[in-house]
């Protein structure tokens, strides 16, 4: 039995009037981005998942200051974050984050990125170097740009800062990569 | 999309998150133990609410929208937009320290804690500070607590401000009401003189508060809930 998905705006009406599975809908479609998000402020699984369900319990609770309209996403991964950051500051830890990249084929067969072929094992491992080498600040705004893909609004609103710190930001650590990298993307 | 940027969005691709957890059940499974908390009797939520309402109208620095309240015995959550300021860690307001014997001789309505488990207190304190007497078990230092037990009788004034979206979660304890905090929050009360004040009660986050017959207990620590629990239910008259 399939029937039509509501749409999202229609999700978030009937959540704000208090129907709950049409918010565990919302949570559905939205968890992975949210565990990621959080998963890259603190750096660790559990804290993670600790930090985006009470961010998703507290969206929830906060659903009638949502405006009409504005769109869910940014306004969610706010929340989540900002849950998440308060975690970090709680356990008083910088979040050591060790990206590593994935074993070949552990993907599933995923598509090749569209912009281009997949990167040569090597220099996976030289710009995933450099990417960690990076400060807090600059990664965090790395990893939601390009490895999350969010946009510069969504970036915003997850770091908790406006979408022109976001830019600046971003270029500073471009800035800052092509340094460590050397010729090969200057 | 310059060089770097494209190589940076393909290693995203290729960078390995842990999977994601099942967050929309556990949401769900959530949102419907709150919808059972606020299955309660009407005219007590009335009766509770103006009186909490003109409880943290008294605090001055407490002067701000009230968003919901609980009530639990002897003590109420209220929540407010702003907490009012209060240190980190302050003195603990404890009271005199006192043998288990005299405690018990004092408050005749005590439940001490398991020997075994959190084992003795390294101090039992008693304090007028509340109508009707407070007993205070504490385990570790008044500067470094590990673990707080708080118990009054319910028919003083007490209460805990919360920040709006501060989690409150319902709870029961040998099937008494009860209600668990994980973040830190303000504690109000009236002295023995019904001078309304502020403790300091922001040293830990998680506290469960439960109301047995019409003692209401306070359990503070950092413990998870289901650390809290047991301990709880551990206590004996």
């Amino acid at each position: 039995m399939v029937s039509r998905p509501l749409a999202e705006s229609e999700l978030v009406e009937r959540a704000r009037s208090g129907d709950e599975d049409a918010y565990e809908q919302l949570v559905r479609a939205h968890q992975g981005i949210a565990f990621r998000v959080a998963f890259l402020v603190v750096g660790s699984a559990p804290e993670a998942e600790e930090a985006a369900q009470e961010g998703f319990l507290k969206a929830y609770r906060a659903l009638g200051r949502f405006r009409r309209g504005a769109s869910f996403r940014p306004w969610l991964l706010q929340i989540v974050a900002n849950e998440a950051r308060n975690r970090r500051r709680a356990a008083g830890r910088r979040a050591a984050l060790a990206l590593r990249a994935a074993e070949e084929g552990s993907s599933g067969g995923a598509a090749p990125s569209p912009e281009g072929s997949l990167l040569a094992g090597e220099e996976r491992e030289r710009l995933l170097g450099a990417v960690n080498t990076l400060r807090d600040e600059e990664r965090l705004v790395i990893t939601c740009r390009y490895f999350l893909e969010l946009s510069e609004e969504e970036t915003a609103a997850a770091l908790g800062v406006r979408p022109g710190t976001v830019k600046s930001r971003t270029s500073r650590a471009l800035a800052r990569l092509r340094e460590e990298l050397g010729e090969a993307y200057a | 999309m310059p060089e770097l940027e494209l190589a940076l969005r393909a290693l995203g691709r290729e960078v390995e998150f842990p999977a994601t957890p099942d967050l929309a059940s556990a949401v769900g499974r959530r949102l419907g133990e709150r919808r059972l908390w606020w299955r309660r009797p009407l005219a007590v939520a009335v009766a509770v609410l103006v009186v909490a309402v003109a409880a943290a109208l008294a605090v001055p620095s407490a002067r701000t929208a009230i968003f919901d309240w609980l009530g639990i015995g002897g003590a109420r959550i209220v929540r407010v937009q702003e907490l009012p300021p209060a240190p980190t860690v302050g003195h603990l307001d404890l009271g005199r320290p006192v043998s288990l014997a005299e405690a018990r001789r004092l408050s005749p309505w005590l439940l001490v804690p398991s020997a075994d488990d959190p084992g003795d207190p390294d101090r039992v304190s008693y304090s007028t500070a509340i109508p009707g007497g407070k007993v205070t078990f504490l385990w570790g230092t008044p500067q470094h607590v590990r673990l707080l037990l708080t118990e009054f009788r319910g028919e003083a004034f007490l209460e805990k401000l919360v920040r709006p979206e501060s989690d409150v979660e319902s709870v029961t304890v040998d099937g008494y009401r009860g209600a668990w905090f994980e973040e830190p929050h303000v504690l109000v009360y009236t002295d023995s003189r019904g001078r309304v004040r502020e403790n300091t009660s922001r040293l830990v986050g998680r506290t469960l508060l439960w109301q047995r017959g019409d003692v209401t207990l306070r359990l503070e620590g950092e413990l998870s809930k289901a650390d809290a629990l047991r301990i709880a239910s551990r206590l004996q008259p």
